[in-house]
């Protein structure tokens, strides 16, 4: 690869999605393109319905396109098995959801240590990498509080630990400040900028104009297009 | 046979009786006192010494019939009678090793006019009812099974539907479906032991209740309910067997799913 020109981490090409609802077939995604380049911020925004959150989870190997492709560090998805796509999106993709989803049972630390267990990390170094992202989200004082002991602000930025936890090549995120007050919001949005100041590459879905303000290139949807990017 | 008891003092020695520990607190007997006793209210009847007090056997087949017993040495009883060539019923201690059946058999050879058998030939016949409800305890605990098993399938389809957006977060973040089922199964393993364990303990409590009450009601020393090891074991296995078996068709059917069907999309 000479230089000058990057690779995409990630490429969607023609995507498109259908969902069939009673006798209607509601075209969800009509042939999107997206590439996105290592370290960059893309934020996807668009009106609710428009595919944003479809189009995220295509490109996260969550659901499959009803047709088109999606590579991900050169891989394509349509090509991998479940169980192949499963150790995909443990290794190389970080999920960040609106409502952060951490299991209530487990501390913040046994939260973020779960990939990392999935992925067959030795306990002694999963405990240390758990404890330095807890650090690095500003919670190391809140390891052993359970996911209900937390914040909204908190349980997002253990998400966000969590996501980091296998060292993804991009973190994925749908709603992210969709639970939050202006506040955390505000910390989480610094949380991210931080992160693609690292070096982290970011997709993130939002109706935060705050937060699509943030990233590097703002890529705006409606009907299941692309309207610019 | 009608006995008619009514305690006086007398002075001479008499003979002893022995009576049952409910009928001597009834009549505030205590050893040493003598007593009358008649076969009809209308006889004079003989005097006789009360030599001891006795606890019966705890036999359940004596409960409802509320008779209250005493004992005596044969010639008391067939001259208290007036008949002394008949009794109802007589019992024979054997030697030890000596077989009932062949006593038996002997007995009823060398003469007519009576029965002889094994106690435990008598004991099973006058225990039919007891099978016969014994029977119907086992009808309504399979029934009782039956209606747990599709009940327990249903609350853990039920709390594995609960936890669909819970296993599509996992799914999504890469972890495994074999993960998920193991944990699913896990949790169906200690909610059925759990469950276990809470219905022993009530079981045990309903089962004290029942002797206290019942055992006040008859006078009685009979256990009328009992938890052994053997119900626990049985207890805990069975709800361990249904509950793992309901959880594993739920999580099967969970890890089935795919991840954005899970989500609510797809």
């Amino acid at each position: 690869m000479s230089d000058g020109i990057r690779a995409p981490v990630l490429d969607g090409r023609n995507l498109r999605k259908s969902y069939h609802l009673a006798e209607q077939t509601v075209q969800a995604l009509r042939g999107v393109s997206l590439s996105v380049a290592p370290g960059e911020y893309v934020a996807i925004v668009g009106p609710s319905g428009c595919g944003k959150s479809t189009l995220l989870q295509l490109l996260g190997g969550i659901d499959a396109p009803t047709g088109g492709t999606v590579s991900v560090l050169g891989t394509e998805l349509g090509q991998l098995s479940d169980r192949e796509l499963t150790h995909l999106r443990l290794t190389r993709l970080g999920f960040v959801f609106q409502r952060f989803h951490l299991l209530p049972v487990l501390t913040a630390l046994e939260n973020i240590e779960l990939p990392m267990a999935e992925a067959g990390v030795a306990r002694a170094e999963r405990r240390e990498r758990a404890r330095a992202l807890l650090d690095y989200v500003g919670l190391a004082d809140r390891a052993a509080h359970r996911a209900t002991q937390l914040s909204g602000g908190e349980m997002q930025r253990v998400a966000v630990a969590r996501a980091l936890a296998n060292r993804p090549a991009i973190i994925l995120a749908d709603e992210p400040t969709g639970e939050l007050d202006a506040a955390t919001g505000r910390e989480l949005l610094a949380l991210f900028r931080r992160l693609n100041a690292d070096g982290a590459t970011l997709v993130v879905v939002t109706h935060d104009e705050r937060l699509a303000a943030e990233a590097g290139r703002v890529v705006p949807m409606l009907d299941g297009m692309i309207t610019c990017s | 046979m009608l006995l008619s008891l009514a305690p006086t003092p007398v002075r001479a020695q008499r003979p002893g009786v022995a009576v049952e520990r409910r009928l001597a607190e009834r009549l505030g007997l205590r050893v040493g006192d003598t007593m009358r006793l008649a076969s009809s209210p209308d006889s004079a009847g003989r005097l006789f010494s009360v030599a001891a007090i006795y606890d019966p056997p705890r036999d359940p087949a004596a409960l409802l019939k509320r008779e209250l017993r005493l004992r005596m040495h044969l010639p008391d009883l067939a001259a208290l009678l007036g008949a002394p060539d008949r009794i109802d019923r007589a019992g024979v201690a054997l030697r030890p090793g000596v077989s009932a059946e062949t006593a038996a058999a002997r007995i009823n050879l060398s003469a007519f006019g009576y029965r002889a058998a094994p106690s435990r030939e008598i004991a099973a016949e006058s225990s039919q009812t007891f099978a016969v409800v014994s029977r119907f305890h086992r009808a309504i605990a399979v029934i009782t099974v039956v209606a747990s098993a599709v009940f327990l399938l249903c609350i853990m389809l039920l709390k594995v539907e609960e936890r669909r957006r819970d296993a599509a977060v996992m799914r999504f973040i890469g972890v495994r479906r074999r993960t998920i089922f193991g944990a699913l199964l896990l949790e169906a393993a200690a909610i059925a032991i759990v469950g276990a364990l809470l219905g022993i303990a009530i079981a045990w409590a309903a089962g004290a209740l029942t002797n206290l009450y019942y055992q006040h009601y008859f006078a009685t020393q009979v256990v009328f309910s009992l938890i052994t090891p053997r119900i626990v074991l049985f207890g805990v296995a069975l709800s361990l067997v249904l509950g793992v078996g309901a959880g594993a068709l739920a999580a099967l059917r969970l890890v089935r799913t795919r991840p954005a069907v899970l989500w609510g999309r797809g």
